[in-house]
């Protein structure tokens, strides 16, 4: 068992990078891998509720983050300056997720076995 | 007199290697192929170079540059070849980009396949094991 970071730190909608960084945090998780997961930069647009990625050709990957806790993933960081640059407030949050700071996601980088950024 | 040796220990690692980048348009499969180099020529490891993304474009044997210019395809093709190196496409990723083993053109009904048989189609089952499989997984 490895402790595995996942870092998001593109936008939702633009590029298909976090749909398979999703993909392969839930099957990490279901390999029995502790699982941690960070959204940072335009990521925490993913936090966003009541967007329709379907409007621009995409499949609604975004529901699938509801997933995470059924996937025991716990750990689930917003960086909080990235949030407030996009005017992003906890209380909108569209699945359950934490708002941290630089420092606890600083932490949580050190203590992973393998930090992996989409 | 030669002095004597301070007896010495080759620490050997055993890496996974992800590739995300595509065959051209990016220098991230490059990067990684020189990196899978540097680390053999050190005499670590390399379990799994492991294609995911656009990464599954490297594996296509379609890709025919001029000649004057660097194929990776075959860069990687011959590293696998020389050093026995096992390159794996992530199947999923692979079939929405259109990259397709002889197999798997049959099973949907394509015409034809492009994948290159030096690379295996696996799942992301086979990455996630090999991390935990090796000392240290490096992105590209």
């Amino acid at each position: 068992m490895k402790k595995v970071c996942v870092i998001f730190r593109h936008s939702p909608i633009g590029n298909t990078s976090s749909r398979e960084g999703l993909d392969f945090a839930m099957l990490s998780a279901s390999f029995e891998q502790e699982v941690s997961v960070v959204f940072t930069d335009e990521a925490v647009l993913h936090l966003l509720p009541e967007q329709q990625p379907e409007l621009v050709g995409s499949k609604d990957y975004l529901a699938t983050f509801k997933a995470l806790s059924l996937y025991d993933i716990d750990t689930v960081l917003v960086c909080q300056e990235s949030a407030k640059q996009f005017g992003l407030k906890e209380s909108e949050f569209n699945f359950e997720a934490e708002m941290a700071s630089v420092k606890q996601i600083q932490l949580l980088i050190q203590q992973a076995n393998e930090v992996v950024v989409y | 007199m030669a002095p004597l040796q301070e007896p010495f220990f080759i620490v050997m690692n055993k890496f996974i290697i992800q590739v995300n980048g595509t065959v051209y348009g990016s220098t991230a499969s490059f990067r990684a192929l020189r990196f899978t180099e540097s680390v053999l020529s050190l005499g670590h490891q390399v379990s799994h170079v492991f294609f995911y993304q656009d990464g599954v474009m490297n594996s296509s044997a379609l890709i025919c540059p001029a000649s004057d210019e660097h194929d990776l395809h075959r860069a990687w093709t011959k590293l696998a070849t020389e050093h026995n190196l096992h390159l794996v496409n992530c199947v999923s990723a692979a079939l929405r980009r259109g990259v397709l083993s002889a197999q798997d053109a049959n099973e949907n009904r394509k015409d034809a396949f492009n994948a290159s048989d030096k690379f295996t189609m696996g799942g992301l089952g086979e990455l996630v094991t090999g991390i935990e499989q090796s000392d240290r997984l490096i992105c590209f």
